[in-house]
């Protein structure tokens, strides 16, 4: 038994010591590549061989739940980083140290400059809007639109009273998303050109959609930046924007899917010419309608304005025109 | 600590092992500490004991340490005194929400003590012992209450009750220090409650019964007799419920507007309480908002985060402590568990 007891309490002991012994061997070994199960790194359709993925902190969800999604059901190993963010990964991408970039900005003249003999090949699989939303006394009282300008007076405070901007005689009370958020970062990118550019003002903050979405709606004469898919026209209302060319433009899937809405950005994933087969595979589950339900889910909004994907409630409903006729879902 | 090989036989021999063996030399230590002078309940809750008051210091000393390079970068009194919280241009003043958390606690301490006591006094001069179990239950029950559900019945009520009341006053909206404060009042109630009431049942029946007979009225009783033998008690529960106040986050952060850099013309001015542009930002909203995550990975941005955690451990440390040394004088009745989450 005393024997027993003995080897019982010197078990543990062993086994700690067991494990130690593997963890440094296998941290001597595995000094290399850690991803050693396929060295050559290129994308082929058999499950072994392992995507790399490299850019956007935007688009990073999307593509890291579509690559937990295509693990689990087809066995693909996709990694997916996110250094340097969307130009990190066009980097990565022209110098072929990976074989799919995310980008939440176009593909600019100066990276093909930098890398003349890559291929970028854009592929759009939904964007990144905010919605200006006001509450409901002030699209009442006939402020529809706003311009740019008008918006910077009013986030400077400059303008505090709805009656400047062709509205009721009513105190601007603006809630601001607070640092952070992406949709601050979108607003602030319309606004002012860059993030860093933006004034040093404090506002009411709010963080969470569902927090700007409530407040805005029982504040009168309040207005927040808002992801546009919470934008539902019925408590809260997203303004149409004045681009500085004079349009109006109202934002809807279809202005926010082909571009001409301004306060947004494209996710893209990029690739170097054709893809390979294990990245046209990802491509092609971010595009079916589960890839895109998926990016509904991350909070954008996905291509089904343009790619007749079948539109849910809070999309379809945030729509004007053709685009509201598809029938309001009960689905997100 | 090691035995002596012929201690360990000597202890070991008593009941399975018989003989001096190595099997023996293993058992042997552990039987020792058996002993009385070892006694495992002693040093066991010891190490305990040590391990939570390292705890505490370990905290201390990590946020010091960590908030040191906001303390170079602003000076002492720059960030305690600062006006002026803008991470983008390295900007770090602590004022503002130093105010925020004091304005919003006496709010809370104004509208909640007199309730408080005066329903304490109720349940213990008043009611028969029967209701007052059940009072004192239901109100205990109150203060398990996640405070995030206050919270939501805070911006779901409070805050559009608190808008149609200052109408008169020009709000822009319901968001403003006085509705944290109205919602804390709500939240600190039982705290005050059932710590007073535990002050007031600990003065001895005998003093009533004293009082009662030699003529006094019941009122008279409570008033004179009972609530100043009291006291020490119930400004222990008045502390308490203030250092719940102060570490109060989340239903506070739904509700006060998180509008950074807001200071009042004059100190005494009762414009912030009412106005939402004067709505404002406490040290706890600070730090439950999204600064907290990106202030990581910038050293002074950190630095400066790490120095409200700081600030409100002092503040509610401090607090908790004088509540503390109070409850003990005054009898220490119902112990000392602030009622938390």
């Amino acid at each position: 038994m005393s024997t027993r007891n003995a080897m019982n309490r010197l078990g543990p002991l062993l086994t700690i010591g067991f494990a130690l012994t593997l963890v440094a061997c296998g941290g001597g070994s595995g000094s290399g590549d850690k991803m050693a199960a396929d060295p050559s790194g290129s994308g082929t359709a058999d499950g072994s061989a392992v995507l790399r993925v490299n850019g956007s902190t935007t688009v990073n969800p999307v593509v890291t739940k579509a690559a937990e999604i295509l693990h689990a059901e087809r066995g693909m190993n996709i990694t997916v980083d996110t250094q340097g963010g969307s130009s990190g990964g066009i980097a990565a991408l022209g110098e072929g140290r990976v074989e799919v970039a995310m980008s939440s900005r176009p593909v600019i003249g100066h990276d093909h400059t930098t890398y003349p003999k890559v291929d970028f090949r854009p592929v759009r699989i939904g964007a990144d809007a905010v919605a200006l939303a006001v509450n409901k006394d002030v699209w009442d009282g006939g402020v529809h639109a706003l311009s740019r300008q008008q918006t910077q007076a009013i986030y400077e405070g400059k303008v505090d009273n709805w009656s400047a901007v062709g509205g009721p005689d009513e105190p601007i009370v603006f809630y601001d998303k607070e640092p952070g958020r992406g949709t601050w970062e979108v607003f602030a990118h319309w606004a002012y050109g860059n993030p860093d550019d933006a004034p040093l003002v404090s506002h009411l903050e709010i963080g969470s959609n569902e927090e700007g979405r409530t407040k805005v709606s029982s504040t009168p004469g309040a207005i927040t930046q808002l992801s546009f898919a919470w934008t539902d026209r019925k408590t809260v209302f997203p303004l149409a924007v004045v681009t500085d060319e004079g349009q109006t433009v109202a934002p809807t899937p279809a202005t926010v899917a082909d571009g001409s809405y301004p306060i947004s950005r494209q996710l893209l994933v990029i690739t170097d010419g054709a893809p390979s087969p294990a990245a046209k595979e990802l491509i092609d589950f971010l595009l079916s309608p589960r890839g895109q339900q998926v990016v509904r889910d991350a909070g954008y909004v996905p291509l089904a304005a343009e790619k007749g994907v079948a539109a849910t409630g809070e999309t379809a409903a945030a729509g004007t025109g053709a685009a509201a006729a598809s029938a309001p879902a009960a689905g997100s | 600590v090691s035995a002596a090989p012929g201690g360990s036989v000597e202890a070991g021999g008593s009941i399975e092992v018989g003989t001096a063996s190595p099997r023996a030399w293993l058992v042997g230590p552990r039987r020792r500490l058996g002993g009385a002078r070892r006694d495992p309940l002693r040093w066991m809750s010891f190490a305990s004991c040590a391990l939570a008051a390292a705890f505490l210091a370990g905290l201390l000393g990590l946020l010091l340490v960590q908030s040191l390079p906001v303390w170079r970068h602003e000076g002492i009194a720059g960030y305690l005194l600062g006006g002026r919280w803008f991470y983008r241009a390295d900007t770090f003043g602590v004022l503002p929400m130093i105010y925020g958390t004091a304005v919003v606690s006496a709010v809370a301490l104004v509208l909640a003590v007199p309730l408080g006591v005066g329903a304490a006094v109720f349940a213990s001069e008043v009611l028969p012992p029967r209701p007052r179990l059940a009072l004192k239950t239901a109100v205990e029950l109150l203060a398990g209450v996640p405070s995030v559900v206050y919270g939501l019945l805070g911006v779901l009520l409070l805050r559009p009750w608190i808008y149609r009341l200052l109408r008169p006053f020009d709000p822009l909206s319901g968001d403003t220090l006085l509705t944290g404060g109205v919602l804390l009042a709500v939240m600190v109630l039982p705290t005050v409650t059932t710590f007073s009431e535990d002050a007031l049942r600990g003065v001895p029946a005998a003093q009533r019964r004293a009082a009662r007979g030699l003529g006094l009225s019941r009122a008279a009783t409570a008033l004179r007799v009972v609530l100043p033998q009291a006291l020490p008690g119930l400004v222990a529960a008045i502390l308490l419920a203030l250092g719940r106040a102060l570490g109060e986050t989340i239903a506070v952060f739904l509700v006060i507007g998180r509008r950074d850099n807001q200071l009042p013309e004059h100190w005494l001015s009762a414009e912030p309480l009412v106005r939402s542009t004067h709505a404002g930002q406490t040290l706890t909203t600070k730090l439950g908002g999204s600064e907290t995550f990106l202030a990581w990975g910038d050293p002074l941005h950190w630095a400066a985060i790490a120095g409200l955690g700081l600030v409100l451990l002092a503040l509610v440390g401090g607090v908790t402590m004088v509540g503390a040394v109070l409850v003990r004088r005054s009898g220490g009745k119902g112990g000392f568990h602030a009622a938390r989450r």
